[in-house]
C-alpha cells in the first residue's frame, strides 16, 4: 500500500520539503519588511487613502477567510451529511480550513495601524460592531475546528466526530454570514448596504473553498504518485460546478436586484460598464474567467478523467474570487458618495469624482504573506501527519 | 442636556484656510502629509452657466448616530453625554474600519514617523500625541470643556463658524438650525450629523 504521509521524511523527498520552505519564508520575509515599512510610515506609502481605505492586501485577506471557512464544507459533507467520499477528506479539509484561516487573519493583522495592540483587540469588545462578532467568531472557528480535527483523527474520540463536524458546520456558516455582514452593514459606500452579501459570501465560500482544496488534493496526489479515482473526481467537479452556478446566480440577483432601486442605478453603471477598470475586472475576472470558463471545462467530455483540466478550473475558480473581492471591496469604496444628490461636483477633495487606487508594491508583499502563511503551515502538517486523502473502492457510495 | 453642534455659513467662507492652521496648531495635525482635522475644499458644483464655486469647509460631523462609533470594534471610537464623537487613542489599533465607514471622509491616520515628524514639527516637549492611530475633529473638546470655542471658529475671519449647544433654545446655533436655514451633509445615509451648512445657491461666480 502506498505510504500516506505525503512529505514524510520517508517519500525521500526532504530536500523538495526544505525548497518549499524556503521559497515560503522568503515571501514571509518580503511580507514582513513591506509589514515594518507601512507600520511605521503609514498606509500613506501605499496605493491606500482616505477614499480606498482598504486595498489590496484586504482583497487577499478576505478572500482567505472566505475560503477557509469554504473549505471545511468537504468535511461537513462527509461528518454531517455522511457522504463517504468525503469522509475520507475531512481531516484534510479542517486543516486547510485552520491554515487558510490563518493565512488570512495574518494579513489582517499585519495591515493594521497598529499591530501591537491586537490584544486589545481580543480584550476589549465592542458588540455593536460586526467586526468584534467576527473577532469572536475567528477564534471560536480556530478553536471548534482544532478540535474536529482532533475528534476525526484520534480514535477515542471518533464518536464525537459528528456532533462537533456538525457544530464546526454551524459555526462556519455564521462566520461567513457575519464576514459578508461587513459589508452589508457599511452606509458610507454606496455600493453596499445589501443584506444579499451574507448569504452570497457563503456561496462565494462553497466555491472558493472547494477550489483551494482541489489544488491542494491534486498536489499532494502528484506528489505521492497518486491518481485519483474517475468516480471520486466526477462527484467533486460537480459539486465545484454547483457552486460556481450558485455564485453566478448570487452575483446577478445582487446586480438585478440593485437595479431595481433608482439610488443604486449610477452605482451599477459604474461597477457594470463604466467605472474605471472594475467593469473589466467584474466581467471578464469574476464573471468570465472566475465563473463560466470553470464551467465549461468542469462539464466539457471527459473532465472527470482530467485532473489536469479540473485542477486549472479550480485555479480560474480561485482568481475569480481575487477579482470579486477586488471589485467587492475596492469598487465599491472607489464610486463616490452624492454630497449633492442631483448635482455635478468636483473638489479639491474627492467629492463627485472616483477615487483612484492603484496597488502599490509594499500591498503586493504584504498580501502575499496570506497565501505563505497558509502555504508553510500546510506544507509541515501534511509533513508531519497524515492528511492525505485515500479512498477505498467499498466506500464510494 | 447638551448637544454641540457647528453651523458653517458658505457664504460668509472666504477661503483663506485660517482654520486649518487654527486647528493643526491646537491639535497638531500632522501637515506634512497633507492631512487635516478641518479642511476647506475648493469646489465647483452645478452644470453649465449654473456652475459655482465654493469655499467649503468640511470636518467630523459628530454624528448622533455616528457609523464610525458602531464599527469600531475595540470602542475606541466613543461618544460623550455632549455630542462629541472621541477616539481613545489607547484603544484604537488602527484597522481604519472608522475610516471605512465614516461617509464624510473625516479620519485619517497617524503613524509612528508622524509622531517623529510632530516632534520636529511642533517640538520635542510640545507634542501631546506619543502613540500612532486613527485621528479626526474633535470640536477641540479640551478647549470646550473649560468653556472655550474650538479653535477653527474662534479664528475664522469671517465669523463664517457658529459652534453651540442644540439643546439650548436661545443659543443662536440652535435657532438657525431650527429655522431650516442651515443643512446638513448626507442626511439622507440616516447619520444624524451635528454640522451644519448654511447655503450660499444664490451667489455666483
Amino acid at each position: 500500500m502506498t505510504d500516506v504521509t505525503c512529505f514524510s521524511a520517508d517519500c525521500n523527498k526532504s530536500k523538495l520539503f526544505w525548497g518549499l520552505l524556503a521559497l515560503g519564508g522568503l515571501v514571509m520575509l518580503s511580507t514582513l519588511s513591506a509589514y515594518f515599512y507601512i507600520e511605521h510610515h503609514g498606509h500613506i506609502v501605499t496605493g491606500m487613502n482616505n477614499q480606498i481605505v482598504w486595498g489590496l492586501p484586504h482583497v487577499f485577506a478576505v478572500f482567505l477567510i472566505v475560503a477557509a471557512s469554504g473549505v471545511l464544507n468537504v468535511a461537513s459533507i462527509g461528518s454531517v451529511f455522511g457522504k463517504k467520499i468525503y469522509k475520507t477528506r475531512s481531516p484534510l479539509s479542517g486543516l486547510l480550513a485552520l491554515t487558510i484561516l490563518a493565512g488570512g487573519l495574518a494579513v489582517l493583522v499585519l495591515d493594521l495601524g497598529r499591530s501591537d495592540r491586537i490584544i486589545v483587540a481580543m480584550t476589549h469588545y465592542n458588540f455593536k460592531s460586526i467586526f468584534a462578532l467576527n473577532m469572536i467568531f475567528y477564534t471560536g472557528f480556530f478553536a471548534i475546528v482544532g478540535l474536529y480535527l482532533l475528534t476525526l483523527m484520534d480514535r477515542k474520540l471518533k464518536p464525537w466526530s459528528h456532533p462537533v463536524g456538525f457544530l464546526a458546520f454551524l459555526w462556519r456558516l455564521a462566520l461567513t454570514t457575519a464576514t459578508g455582514s461587513i459589508f452589508g452593514f457599511l452606509v458610507a459606500r454606496a455600493g453596499y448596504n445589501s443584506a444579499l452579501y451574507a448569504p452570497m459570501f457563503i456561496i462565494y465560500s462553497f466555491a472558493y473553498g472547494l477550489a483551494c482544496f482541489l489544488v491542494v488534493q491534486t498536489a499532494m496526489y502528484k506528489w505521492n504518485n497518486i491518481q485519483i479515482d474517475e468516480y471520486v473526481l466526477g462527484r467533486i467537479k460537480n459539486l465545484l460546478a454547483v457552486f460556481v452556478a450558485a455564485s453566478l446566480y448570487f452575483t446577478a440577483v445582487l446586480h438585478l436586484t440593485n437595479m431595481y432601486f433608482a439610488k443604486q442605478w449610477d452605482f451599477e453603471r459604474f461597477i457594470l460598464v463604466e467605472g474605471d477598470t472594475y467593469p473589466m475586472i467584474f466581467w471578464l475576472g469574476q464573471v468570465i474567467v472566475g465563473g463560466i470558463i470553470p464551467l465549461l471545462m468542469i462539464f466539457s467530455p471527459g473532465a472527470a478523467k482530467s485532473p489536469a483540466r479540473i485542477l486549472i478550473a479550480a485555479l480560474l475558480v480561485i482568481v475569480g474570487g481575487h477579482a470579486q473581492m477586488y471589485v467587492t471591496i475596492v469598487g465599491v469604496q472607489a464610486f463616490p458618495l452624492a454630497i449633492f444628490p442631483g448635482y455635478a461636483e468636483t473638489s479639491s477633495f474627492f467629492d463627485g469624482v472616483v477615487h483612484p487606487y492603484s496597488p502599490s508594491t509594499l500591498e503586493v508583499m504584504l498580501a502575499l504573506g496570506g497565501m505563505a502563511t497558509t502555504f508553510l503551515l500546510t506544507t509541515v502538517a501534511v509533513r508531519i501527519l497524515k492528511f492525505l486523502p485515500i479512498d477505498k473502492l467499498d466506500q464510494k457510495h | 442636556m447638551t448637544r454641540y453642534a457647528m453651523v458653517i455659513d458658505l457664504n460668509t467662507c472666504v477661503g483663506c484656510n485660517a482654520c486649518m492652521a487654527a486647528c493643526a496648531m491646537e491639535n497638531q495635525t500632522p501637515v506634512w502629509k497633507n492631512k487635516w482635522r478641518t479642511y476647506v475644499h475648493d469646489k465647483e458644483i452645478g452644470m453649465a452657466e449654473q456652475v459655482r464655486r465654493r469655499f467649503f469647509p468640511r470636518l467630523c460631523n459628530h454624528c448622533s448616530n455616528p457609523p464610525c462609533m458602531t464599527v469600531c470594534p475595540t470602542g475606541a471610537t466613543y461618544q460623550r453625554a455632549d455630542g462629541i464623537v472621541m477616539i481613545d487613542p489607547e484603544r484604537c489599533m488602527g484597522c481604519r474600519a472608522c475610516a471605512m465607514a465614516c461617509p464624510y471622509d473625516a479620519r485619517y491616520e497617524v503613524s509612528y514617523h508622524d509622531i517623529k515628524e510632530g516632534r520636529a514639527f511642533y517640538g520635542e516637549e510640545e507634542l501631546q500625541r506619543d502613540s500612532p492611530g486613527m485621528d479626526k475633529c474633535s470640536f477641540c473638546a479640551h478647549r470646550v470643556d473649560k468653556g472655550l470655542k474650538p479653535a477653527c471658529v474662534e479664528t475664522c475671519v469671517g465669523s463664517a463658524r457658529l459652534f453651540g449647544d442644540l439643546d439650548d433654545p436661545n443659543d443662536p446655533v440652535a435657532q438657525v438650525v431650527a429655522s431650516g436655514a442651515a443643512q446638513p451633509l448626507m442626511a439622507y445615509l440616516g447619520t444624524r450629523p451635528n454640522v451644519y451648512y448654511i447655503n450660499d445657491m444664490k451667489r455666483r461666480g
